[in-house]
């Protein structure tokens, strides 16, 4: 327990109020979004209705991998990416590393592979344009985007994402030091006394059980916001007198003596198949270096074996095959540095224990959107009657709270509408602009705060209900055929889209049974 | 020192005097932390930690009592890796670049 003097007390409870009000309402866009993109993959799957359950490292690539090898300029040939794409596609991503502005990059020519072995796409761009949004991810990629940057260009995005995880940091950590009774307010909620004071409670619980997690939210999550656009160019000004791309091969390349020769590249589906067998599970990304060289190196990436947190990584001769050895993620061998740096990404997105953890992480995640969204309002009441009038505020914080769900669901609505014309990148944010701007009519002609908050659940709720319908009467696949193609996931979704938005209506009419007063009405605790 | 001027003082400390002293810091400790087993750690530990030297000189800056700890240690940490940073700057010998091993 910690015990401050009354006056760092208050000091403290300022600052987890003003750190709450400030940048609140955005950092509730940035975690209501990254709740949601816990699933992104899961997302992405049920929207684009992908059946296909062979990986794409489990077909042969390799007499491809050479034949677009050959073909591809040697300039494009220092490096490949090699990912699953669309319903496993095989994306490959001949390129070479430059900086732009400042920014290191990667440019080259990408290439997806179906699943029949043969070249469905081919487009020269930078990594911007190849793991940008496309048609079948569209929606996932809109709610990853604006997780990720509240889609402002970078840098300016990820600044923006950095500064808000600092003040969810600064929340927490005031959070914590305010509590007086800790282990006592984790259980205490009181439901006979005031409204206010159970919505007080109920935001001091909700905050209390998730404190740590939002403390490892805020640290990671700014962390990555900070990485590329800070720290990077930093730390390499005082270790490689500015030079970020040495400061990447320091860090993330394998130290060996080069070797220009020329070498055709090794057997990739022995490698895949070595790799699959040593981690028990399919690679999420491989990376070739030098491609064409006698000191090509592969490396295949992993997610975490059972009951480890840090993902992993096994590194193989390119020229030859041969298994090198099991590496860490960051650096060339084991070290407390490497090892944080790799588990920052699994304790970020909770993606290190499968559908479990990820369910923890979405329900810890929505805990964190409620004590944001409560959190304003409890800051309202406590100003109710004062001198200056925040009922702007407290329409905006409902408009916001309760409009963003409308919203995206809205920009779900569209993508499965506008998926199967082809026009799902522009339709998706389209979509939830139209939801946004609906929102914020509702929130000007609302009579009061009541009436807008049942609008926007009602609304919310409906067109909740509505997603599983609508994918289906645009081709989506049946819950039989999902079955049948080992895809539970996408019947699993609608189910819980049907029951998100039946909940909703059902507590819609308990409380208009009930007439429950809202807490903005009542006087200050 | 009258308490407004205090209280600007300490706000200056705990905003934009956190900020740069804590990117300041990072730089700072990529040349004196030990490189580790993989000789990335001076590389890697100041970017992982940023976050956290910064909430640190924050909360310290707004919970001590005494302004002028506030300012002995946020300004000592700024000296000391400004000056680290300016040796590696001023001395030309390339022995003293890149990881620490």
């Amino acid at each position: 327990m910690i015990h401050l003097p009354r006056e760092e007390t208050k000091a403290m409870v300022a600052v987890h109020g003003w750190s709450g009000i400030l940048l609140g309402l955005l950092l509730y866009a940035v975690v209501l979004t990254g709740t949601a993109a816990v699933f992104a993959e899961e997302i992405g799957a049920w929207s684009a209705g992908h059946l296909a359950t062979q990986s794409a490292f489990e077909r042969p690539m390799a007499e491809t991998l050479r034949r677009l090898g050959d073909e591809t300029p040697a300039q494009y040939r220092e490096a490949v990416d090699l990912f699953e794409t669309g319903d496993h596609d095989l994306g490959l991503f001949f390129h070479r590393h430059e900086m732009d502005g400042g920014e290191l990059i990667s440019r080259g020519l990408f290439y997806v592979i179906g699943q029949d072995g043969r070249v469905t796409h081919r487009q020269q761009g930078t990594n911007e344009d190849v793991y940008g949004a496309r048609n079948d991810n569209a929606l996932s990629a809109f709610l990853v985007d604006t997780h990720v940057r509240l889609h402002v260009p970078n840098p300016w995005g990820l600044l923006l994402t950095g500064i808000l995880g600092l003040s969810m940091l600064v929340a927490a950590i005031s959070g914590l030091l305010i509590h007086r009774h800790l282990f006592k307010d984790i259980f205490t909620l009181r439901r006979s006394g005031s409204a206010v004071l159970a919505n007080r409670d109920a935001h001091s619980v909700a905050g209390t059980w998730s404190l740590p997690f939002a403390f490892i939210l805020a640290f990671t999550g700014s962390f990555f916001s900070f990485f590329g656009t800070v720290g990077m160019p930093v730390v390499a000004m005082a270790a490689f007198g500015g030079n970020v791309q040495a400061l990447t091969e320091a860090v993330y390349g394998n130290p060996g003596k080069p070797d220009p020769r020329p070498a055709a590249i090794g057997n990739m589906d022995r490698i895949n198949a070595d790799a699959i067998a040593r981690a028990g599970a399919i690679p999420t990304f491989v990376t070739i270096e030098n491609f064409g060289r006698a000191d090509a190196k592969v490396t295949t990436y992993h997610p975490p074996k059972a009951a480890a947190i840090a993902p992993m990584s096994l590194l193989y001769d390119g020229a030859t095959a041969a298994f090198l050895q099991e590496k860490p993620l960051i650096g060339p061998k084991p070290s407390a540095g490497g090892t944080l740096a790799a588990i920052m990404s699994p304790l970020h997105f909770g993606n290190f224990a499968g559908l479990l953890s990820k369910a923890i992480w979405f329900g810890l995640g929505f805990a964190m959107c409620y004590v944001t969204y409560t959190g304003i309002r409890l800051w309202l009441v406590r100003r109710e009657g004062g001198v200056r009038s925040f009922a702007w505020l407290e329409r905006t914080n409902m408009v916001v709270g309760l409009g963003l769900p409308f919203a995206l669901a809205a920009s779900a609505a569209a993508f499965l509408l506008a998926m199967p014309l082809g026009s799902a990148t522009w339709w998706t944010p389209a979509g939830f602009l139209v939801g946004a701007a609906l929102a914020v009519g509702a929130g000007a002609i609302a009579p009061d705060a009541a009436r807008l908050s049942a609008w926007l659940r009602n609304a919310t709720a409906v067109l909740l209900l509505a997603l599983p319908p609508v994918r289906l009467l645009t081709g989506g696949p049946s819950w039989g055929r999902a079955f049948a193609a080992g895809q539970p996931i996408i019947v699993t979704l609608d189910i819980a889209f049907l029951l998100a938005g039946g909940w909703m209506l059902w507590s819609l009419r308990d409380r208009a049974h009930a007439h429950r007063p809202s807490i903005a009405l009542q006087p200050a605790e | 020192m009258t308490d407004t001027s205090r209280r600007w003082i300490r706000i200056a400390f705990a905003g934009p005097g956190a900020v740069l002293i804590a990117l300041v810091v990072m730089a700072g400790m990529a040349l004196w932390l030990p490189g580790g087993a993989a000789g990335i750690d001076n590389l890697v530990l100041p970017l992982i930690l940023a976050p956290l030297l910064w909430a640190g000189l924050f909360f310290h800056a707004c919970l001590d009592r005494s302004l002028g700890r506030v300012a002995t240690v946020a300004l000592g940490l700024l000296l000391v890796h400004s000056a680290l940073i300016a040796h590696k700057f001023l001395d030309k010998s390339p022995a003293s670049t890149e990881a620490h091993r």
